[in-house]
């Protein structure tokens, strides 16, 4: 696959994971709810882990929603597969990549 | 130029229209003499277009010079006069309601900038063609474009004197995150090759979806009491009808040239339907959502200009060329019942940071959309408002403080789902060389694994806050970077606009009452 | 470009409502008899089976003065179809194929 051009054309990605230290770029979908209408994007430490995630970033946003509740149980799904989040994990040791979209919805 | 001698009449014959655009136009060609035709034109081999004959080329309005600027300058006369009458006769208070505006606002700060880059590319068109026909049609849309994006501001900066969120333009167009939306679109046809924008915005943009974006647009403004948008909406589509033809007469040039050029084109075609179709969805909602009285809604609008008018009529044309509809035009079939609501959800909890302002739709406004949209509105966007009017009932406003996940290639939130399906919001996932990107669509996925190493580049917006380019890293000093004023953004319901408009329709019945009074006395 | 084609796919125009422009609308309407006309507001949109015409001694006729077709650049918004003519005499909106 290649571009069209009058010269080389290659230019890095604007939104690379270099481009943000030691953070990266982590998004989280709710699938239950329509009620955000997009899934959100957050920059978040590499080192961090998922129980500041989820206090620190993810439950401050979410309680925007009335019907959020933090102590709901949630099933999570990373790369469309189902996944599960351990509180004293960092991201990266959990797997989540650059750009990742962690899915997420109430336990049934 | 030498006439012919002629009969002794009083006037002297005028040449034929085709003779005297053989004159004008061809006729003033010429052959270069101390470089080749290659030197001259350097940029029309590289995308793989051939072309044998470029006096081929049709121009059915047979425009000349002179012809051209008579009726511009006819067309501007009798626009600055509505203007004229506009600033005399306090036009600023006959519209419907000062929430109207939000479209014009959208409209300014997002489609007049792009006249002006249309301006600067069919000027590089005029001089990159090899042929005179072509180079003077794009040369007439050139000076068209510029004059499209004064006559818009000049109209709308009458309200600017009155409204919010008017005020910065040009700058918003740069900044702003969802106009990022249509300055991407055209960025991207700006960096192609002469001949694919030619296909990009001659013929896909303005032939097969500016109805869609001008038609009711006009419509709207004319029955919303906005005359000079109306006005000017007629000034500049008069002249789209030319461009209508420029597009259609590039791409049969295109397509009867050579046969290699037909799977080069229909590539184009499917990539800028799609990059075109998803700039449009900001007019789905302007239709739906945005006008105090409705004209049509997107969906009506939609199966009339175009699946009536382009797939039933203007693809069974092109058929004979062996070209076929769009690549995922089944999609945006699909959407046509979803699409306008999806658009305004986003705007609607993201417009504390935008320049202009949403509110929840009142109880008849809903009506009307249920009326209109009866497979998908009662199902699965009126609980969506109905949560919402709970939430504020509470004391709340649904504005979404976090940052949304943008397509990397049409940049709107990832807000649009699945094919026939609204309960599922459609995720593409796509990977090159070592990095991943996410893409709202079939069609913009398609459109990313076709070049990634241009779309890669994408300047998205929520991606340059976190990297604190734009003012910085938190939401406020983001707006701050925007340079929002007081009233610009937010809720309509209490905003500064509505405030004063209540006010202004208070003064005004107040005097009209008093008159009676007098009157009756 | 005089071939007829068969196609009766419908073609069709967009005209600005304004009271210069009636008497086109009115013209437009005599020469194609099995067109169909839809007001929306400050829009007439005209359609009609396969070809449209709009010829300038009708025109005349109807405005009552000189009118060249040059002048119906002054009154189109938008059309739907392909223009095969635009001479002195007549506009001819038609399908190719």
């Amino acid at each position: 696959m290649s571009i069209t051009s009058l010269g080389e054309y290659d230019f890095p990605s604007r939104s690379r994971q270099e481009l943000y230290g030691d953070d990266q770029l982590v998004t989280l979908w709710f699938q239950d709810t329509m009620w955000w209408c997009s899934p959100v994007m957050f920059r978040a430490p590499r080192a961090m882990t998922w129980a500041d995630f989820w206090a620190q970033m993810i439950v401050p946003l979410a309680e925007e929603d009335p019907d959020f509740d933090a102590a709901t149980a949630r099933t999570w799904t990373l790369h469309g597969a189902p996944f599960e989040p351990q509180d004293g994990m960092t991201l990266t040791e959990l797997g989540i990549r650059h750009k990742d979209v962690i899915g997420t919805r109430v336990a049934a | 130029m030498t006439l012919a001698p002629e009969k002794k009449t009083k006037k002297p014959r005028k040449l034929s229209m085709k003779a005297r655009y053989e004159a004008l136009t061809r006729g003033l060609d010429w052959e270069p003499s101390y470089v080749t035709k290659e030197e001259m034109f350097p940029h029309l081999e590289y995308e793989g277009i051939k072309i044998h004959d470029w006096a081929a080329w049709e121009d059915p309005f047979r425009l000349t010079i002179d012809a051209y600027t008579k009726y511009q300058a006819e067309k501007d006369r009798r626009l600055y006069a509505v203007l004229d009458g506009f600033a005399q006769g306090q036009g600023h208070l006959n519209l419907t309601d000062a929430g109207y505006l939000n479209a014009m606002k959208l409209f300014l700060q997002g489609v007049t900038p792009l006249e002006y880059a249309a301006h600067r590319n069919f000027a590089y068109l005029a001089r990159h063609f090899a042929g005179p026909g072509p180079r003077f049609a794009a040369l007439c849309q050139s000076i068209d474009e510029i004059r499209h994006m004064q006559t818009e501001v000049h109209t709308l900066s009458n309200y600017n004197k009155y409204y919010s969120g008017l005020h910065n333009w040009p700058e918003n167009h740069d900044r702003m995150w969802y106009l990022s939306v249509p300055k991407s679109f055209f960025d991207d046809a700006l960096s192609c090759g002469p001949f694919e924008f030619l296909i990009a915005i001659g013929f896909s943009f303005e032939y097969l979806l500016t109805n869609l974006l001008f038609v009711p647009f006009m419509s709207g403004a004319s029955f919303n009491g906005d005359l000079p948008t109306m006005t000017f909406g007629f000034s500049a589509q008069s002249d789209e009808s030319r461009h209508m033809t420029l597009g259609l007469e590039a791409i049969k040039f295109l397509l009867e040239q050579d046969e290699d050029n037909v799977p080069i084109v229909q590539a184009w075609l499917d990539k800028w339907f799609w990059r075109a179709y998803r700039v449009t969805a900001l007019v789905s909602q302007m239709l739906d959502y945005m006008l105090p009285r409705k004209v049509m809604s997107w969906k009506e609008s939609f199966e009339l200009y175009f699946e009536e008018q382009m797939l039933k009529g203007l693809f069974e044309d092109l058929a004979f060329y062996g070209i076929t509809p769009p690549r995922h035009v089944a999609d945006a079939v699909q959407e046509k019942d979803v699409l306008s609501h999806q658009v305004y959800w986003i705007l609607y909890q993201f417009s504390f940071a935008a320049g202009f302002t949403t509110t929840m739709p009142t109880p008849e406004h809903q009506q009307w959309l249920s009326q209109a949209y009866p497979d998908t509105f009662d199902t699965h966007f009126k609980p969506l408002w109905d949560k919402e009017a709970r939430n504020i009932a509470s004391g709340g406003r649904h504005f979404t403080r976090g940052l949304p996940q943008l397509c990397q290639v049409c940049q709107i939130p990832m807000a649009f789902t699945e094919p026939g399906d609204p309960t599922t919001l459609c995720q593409r996932e796509s990977e090159f060389e070592g990095e991943i990107y996410h893409t709202c669509s079939n069609g913009c996925q398609w459109i990313f694994e076709r070049e990634p190493e241009k779309y890669r580049q994408a300047w998205l917006p929520v991606h340059q806050i976190y990297q604190g380019n734009c003012g910085g890293p938190s939401v406020p000093e983001v707006l701050e970077w925007y340079h929002l004023q007081d009233g610009d953004a937010g809720e309509y319901l209490g905003s500064r606009d509505h405030t004063n408009w209540l006010t202004w329709q208070g003064e005004a019945a107040a005097e009209t009452a008093s008159h009676e009074n007098k009157a009756g006395a | 470009m005089t071939e007829q084609t068969t196609s009766t796919r419908d073609v069709g125009v967009v005209i600005q409502e304004s009271e210069s422009n009636r008497p086109v609308v009115e013209a437009i309407e005599q020469d194609n008899p099995d067109c169909s006309v839809l007001h929306t507001p400050g829009l007439i949109r005209i359609t009609a089976p396969g070809r449209l015409v709009i010829t300038q001694e009708t025109v005349e006729e109807k405005l009552g003065r000189e009118w060249e077709t040059h002048e119906f650049q002054m009154a189109i918004v938008s059309y739907f179809g392909n223009i095969q003519e635009w001479d002195e005499d007549e506009i001819v909106i038609a399908w190719d194929h």
